[in-house]
């Protein structure tokens, strides 16, 4: 953990790569949460 | 009109991407494809390109979710109650990203994660202050007082968002950009000397950082409508259910 982060210190690219990344990861999972819903309103449709 | 919401989309914030991550940062540009040195910043100032524009589109969805509420009171329409809640989703999402987002950086910046420095628990109160519209909104069976109720505290909620964005954490003294600070010869507390805040980043920084605020509040307006339409399909089916 202490290597990584010193690593980090010094590369600080790859800090903006984890952000980048975070903000990808909440758009998924509200994309994710969105498939979910349109899921449940086809399984309704079947019904 | 919407395909060309959706490429739009596509080609900006890839070409964000792009244009924030590759340009190297040099003590003195010498063209266009390069970022001025920051001291004790150096990569990390590329940040501004995704941090920011998440902490904008909160203030946008919050604001849009505010001015659909007063549409329902208006109307009594159930359809601007569904705009206004799938905004105001997506606002404590993104206000949820930029807290992170932000304290990743300040754990390698300030040098740990959390600090309660005024623009963090200002934007702490404010994640709560939506979580309770989410709580409020579960706790009502009833669709009509759901949404009356509901809009009502979504324009409440509103009118604190500027105060904690904008005005507290540039009122107290803090290590956020725009923050007050002390002076390290006087003493005595001054304004933000930050780069960042007083928009004197350097030309092509600029650039890159409007065509990212673009292209994210362009992304909001297609996921919201997206989430709108999910939530109003179900609400159709629902009703001609109940018909049948």
């Amino acid at each position: 953990m202490e290597t990584l982060v010193q690593f980090l210190e010094k590369n600080s690219i790859y800090i903006v790569l984890i952000i980048v990344l975070i903000v990808w990861f909440g758009i998924y999972f509200f994309i994710y949460g969105l498939d979910k819903k349109v899921k449940k309103i086809e399984e309704k449709l079947e019904k | 009109m919407k395909s060309i919401l959706r490429i739009t989309v596509f080609v900006l914030i890839t070409l964000v991407l792009i244009l924030s991550i590759v340009p190297p940062i040099v003590e003195t540009p010498k063209n266009f494809f390069e970022f001025p040195l920051i001291p004790g910043l150096e990569d990390k100032a590329k940040i501004i390109f995704f941090h920011v524009p998440t902490a904008w589109l909160t203030v946008i969805a919050y604001l849009i979710a505010m001015l659909y509420g007063i549409r329902f009171l208006k109307t009594k329409d159930i359809y601007n109650d569904m705009k206004s809640v799938s905004s105001a989703a997506l606002g404590i999402v993104f206000c949820f990203l930029a807290t992170l987002t932000g304290s990743v950086w300040a754990k390698f910046t300030w040098g740990s994660f959390w600090h309660w420095d005024p623009r963090e628990t200002s934007i702490f109160i404010l994640l709560l202050i939506y979580g309770a519209y989410f709580a409020l909104r579960s706790a009502l069976d009833n669709e009509e007082k759901r949404a009356r109720l509901s809009a009502i505290y979504s324009i409440l909620a509103f009118l604190t968002t500027p105060f904690f964005i904008f005005i507290m954490p540039r009122l107290m003294i803090g290590l956020h950009p725009g923050a007050l600070e002390i002076d390290p010869t006087t003493g005595q507390v001054k304004a933000s000397s930050n780069p960042v805040i007083k928009f004197e980043m350097a030309e092509n920084m600029r650039v890159v950082f409007f065509l990212s605020l673009t292209a994210f509040t362009l992304l909001f307006f297609w996921l919201w409508n997206l989430s709108y339409r999910v939530l109003r399909l179900k609400y159709k089916l629902q009703t001609e259910m109940q018909e049948s």
